[in-house]
């Protein structure tokens, strides 16, 4: 061994091993994995909470509306409200004939200068024939008032009893035995209780007939109109169409009358399809209530259509302008001001439109150069048309910031390619450009009529809250009505219900309803932006 | 003019291009026609401007027509600043102007006044360095040109499909499925769809950005080989990297540095016997 070798460098330890700081036994790591993971299992157990309490509250509905719907036949309210379709049709009619009058009265008075007396005096012939037309049903209003009353009170002996019989059992259950037999209920015998009513059947169905008689008779002698007016005569001859169909009506309710046993079962589907095609909700009424989604969904589908009819374009449009025409100074002027829309509280936005909007858009529609849009002038300030002029305003920061996006997703090398081949501006937008963004957009308007059908602090301040569908067969008019909406019920009746109640229930499924419309076009959504990603490549 | 028999080699120490193993350029020959080619794009004195930045210095250089003129140089030296400016695609990026100097076309200034840049783009055509067919059917993409011009006659729009596509040398390839979407198509075959969609239109000049710059070496051969056949109808301006592509497919050759023109000649010159020690350099592979 010589002695200027180098002796080898001392071997460096290898070591890889290492104690790890632990927390609850568990690694950093695996902290980190159980803390984002528990928030992500949070999330999802939230939403099947949700989704189960909402089933829950609101499956009770069926078994609730069918004891309701059992009462209201049992109880003879179905058996009257045949008596009073008839009544309720005959005053439809009779307002038909004072409609006409009151038109030909304004064009006596108005277009052709007749002083008011001499208007009357004209029209003398006109008002004598309403006079008797509007008395020929009285026979048959007597009956229905008479009736209804009867009804009424077997409805409110049963909901006694029924009060009595479950404070018996509350009684019972907290062992209180003593007090559970002083209460006293009574088993109500429906069959004798209806028989009053039901015996009445021969005497209505001959009153019945003597007014169909009486207005097979007077009918012929309807009296024209002075000469002087015009456009009158399709009125009177519909008016006789319109009695015709009256008239044919009455053996059908006679039979349904004879027909009526109050012990037939009311199906299951009854309950459900009367909830989800019923054309009435009317609550806390003295008769029979009724939960029949349709008109608060006709309400919410209306202020969507017309706040999506102006928001589409705008956003849209505005999405296409920030994209492919403004400068760079422009963009950062007009993105945010479009966004910030967002930031507004609807609340803030709902007052506005009861101090500002409402009463503009009425001034707007009473300007006589404007009577040629359908629906002007309207009256009613708050209305469909307001509500949804400004759930417009919220939905347009939604499609917008998602049509840009969508927009910005084109890419670049598609636009250079139309433009080296001659295209303008406006034929590259429209040909290639919205094309294929076209998926993206179409999500953006998707998840803006989301944000608008749930929206509903707006609605309820300014939609007008008519539970009513709006009359269609006038056309556009019906925007311009007063509606009312699944959000706005929910907010507005949720407050002042019974927990438990069929009311409570019913607000609970208009809840589900409200869910599925959600969950309905959420996925449509996901699936076109899933199409999308795909044709992009 | 004596056309040249023996193709001419050069040796070179390395090369960037497709094909490291092989160490010569074939140069291609002189224009086989042989008659002096006129010109079609004078550049004089052109000065061009990014915002405050000057990426073009005086450039003046005479184009020739029916001829491949190709632009090489390093990246950032303004070869497709230069091709973009020839059919006013700069316009599109905001900021840009040209301060001096002016492109004419067969005696007209490009950037004149009365000049309609979509008109322009019309007369030139352009193809990009990536492929990028529309998201619609290849018969679709081929007559976008002429639809936007507003042709809607079948017969028409068939005929100038089928011609096109042959003139890009695709018909035979894609003639059952004209209807199928053009983003299905291989790499190569969409880059010849691309010039397809541009023949289309019947311009006089072509443009082509590093049209092979995302191919791999077969579907280059291809539309290197196309190029060849275009050159009878068309001018065609190409910018590459590759300086095997210049040397293979070119008439005439730019060299630019720094946004200046170094060197322009014949291919042959610039390849063989550059005039410049900056180009001789650079088509060695010293540098670039």
């Amino acid at each position: 061994m010589s002695p200027d070798a180098i002796p080898p460098p001392p071997q460096k330890p290898f070591v890889i091993q290492k104690a790890r700081t632990r927390f609850f036994g568990l690694t950093l790591d695996e902290t980190i994995r159980v803390f984002f993971g528990g928030n992500a299992l949070t999330a999802v157990v939230v939403l099947a909470l949700i989704t189960f309490f909402l089933f829950r509250e609101g499956s009770e509905f069926f078994g609730q509306n069918r004891e309701s719907i059992t009462l209201y036949r049992k109880a003879g309210l179905e058996y009257v409200d045949y008596m009073r379709a008839q009544q309720e049709s005959h005053t439809a009619l009779t307002r038909y004939l004072f409609d006409i009058r009151l038109r030909a009265f304004k064009q006596l008075t108005q277009d052709q200068g007749l002083p008011p007396a001499q208007a009357n005096e004209q029209l003398a012939d006109l008002d004598a024939f309403a006079g008797r037309y509007s008395d020929t049903i009285e026979p048959v209003r007597g009956f229905v008032s008479e009736l209804t009353d009867v009804a009424v009170a077997i409805k409110e002996k049963y909901t006694v009893n029924r009060d009595a019989e479950k404070e018996r059992a509350q009684f019972l259950a907290a062992g209180m035995t003593a007090e559970a037999a002083e209460v006293k209920t009574k088993a109500i015998d429906f069959k004798a209780e209806l028989a009053p009513l039901v015996g009445v059947t021969p005497a209505y169905v001959e009153a019945a007939n003597g007014v169909a008689a009486a207005i097979k008779e007077m009918l012929p002698s309807l009296p024209k109109l002075p000469a002087s007016t015009s456009g009158f005569a399709e009125r009177l001859e519909r008016f006789q169409e319109l009695n015709r169909q009256y008239l044919a009506t009455f053996p059908e309710t006679q039979k349904k009358l004879e027909a009526w046993d109050f012990q037939k079962p009311v199906p299951t589907l009854d309950t459900f399809t009367g909830f989800i095609f019923g054309k009435d909700w009317k609550t806390a009424s003295f008769w029979q209530d009724w939960y029949g989604v349709v008109p608060l969904f006709v309400g919410s589908l209306m202020v969507s259509v017309i706040a999506l009819f102006m928001a589409v374009p705008l956003g849209v449009g505005a999405a296409i302008y920030i994209n492919q025409f403004a400068s760079a100074r422009e963009q950062r002027l007009v993105k945010p001001a479009i966004e910030f829309i967002s930031a507004i509280p609807s609340v803030v936005l709902g007052f506005f439109g009861i101090a500002v909007l409402g009463q503009a858009l009425r001034a707007l529609s009473q300007i006589e150069a404007l009577s040629w849009v359908p629906g002007f002038p309207f009256s009613e300030r708050l209305n469909a048309l307001t509500a949804g002029c400004l759930l417009a305003l919220i939905a347009v920061p939604t499609i917008f910031t998602l049509a840009e996006d969508a927009l910005n997703n084109v890419p670049r090398a598609f636009k250079e390619a139309s433009f080296a081949l001659g295209a303008s501006r406006m034929q590259t937008i429209l040909r290639i450009i919205v094309p294929a963004s076209l998926s993206g957009i179409v999500s953006a308007i998707l998840l803006g009529l989301g944000r608008v059908i749930g929206e509903t602090m707006v609605v309820l301040l300014c939609a007008g809250n008519r539970i009513a569908i709006p009359d269609f067969t006038q056309g556009l008019t019906a925007f311009m009505q007063p509606v009312h909406t699944m959000t706005g019920i929910i907010a507005q009746e949720m407050g002042e219900v019974v927990r438990g109640e069929i009311h409570y229930r019913a607000l609970f499924m208009v809840g589900l309803v409200l869910f599925f419309i959600a969950l309905l076009i959420n996925f449509l959504a996901q699936k076109i932006v899933r199409k999308y990603r795909v044709s992009i490549g | 003019m004596e056309t040249i028999s023996t193709t001419p080699t050069v040796t070179v120490a390395s090369s960037s291009g497709a094909t490291p193993a092989s160490r010569s350029f074939k140069v291609s020959s002189a224009p086989s026609d042989a008659q002096p080619a006129e010109t079609l794009i004078n550049i004089e004195n052109f000065d061009f401007y990014y915002g405050a930045k000057q990426a073009l210095f005086d450039i003046n250089l005479k184009l020739d027509d029916k001829r491949v003129t190709a632009f090489i140089g390093p990246s950032g030296c303004g070869k497709s600043t230069l091709l973009r400016c020839l059919n006013r695609m700069n316009d599109l990026i905001d900021g840009t102007s040209v301060k001096r100097g002016k492109v004419t076309v067969r005696g007209i200034d490009i950037n004149g006044g009365d000049v309609d840049p979509i008109e322009l783009r019309k007369r030139v055509g352009m193809v990009f360095q990536k492929s990028n067919p529309f998201p619609k059917s290849i018969y679709e993409n081929v007559i976008y040109g002429l639809r936007i011009q507003g042709e809607t006659n079948k017969t028409r729009l068939d005929e100038v499909v089928e011609k096109s596509l042959r003139g890009a040398a695709l018909w035979d390839e894609v003639k059952d499925r004209l209807h199928e979407s053009g983003l299905g198509l291989s790499g190569g075959q969409q880059q010849r769809l691309c010039i397809a969609r541009t023949i289309a239109v019947s311009p006089e000049i072509i443009l082509m950005d590093e049209p092979c710059s995302a191919l791999d070496p077969i579907a280059t051969a291809k539309v290197e080989e196309l190029i060849h056949d275009l050159k009878k109808e068309f001018t065609i301006i190409i910018v590459t990297h590759s300086m095997q592509q210049a040397a293979r497919c070119s008439d005439k050759t730019a060299f630019f540095y720094m946004g200046k023109l170094v060197e322009y000649a014949d291919t042959r010159t610039i390849f063989m016997n550059p005039a410049n020690p900056q180009t001789e350099a650079y088509v060695s592979g010293r540098f670039g």
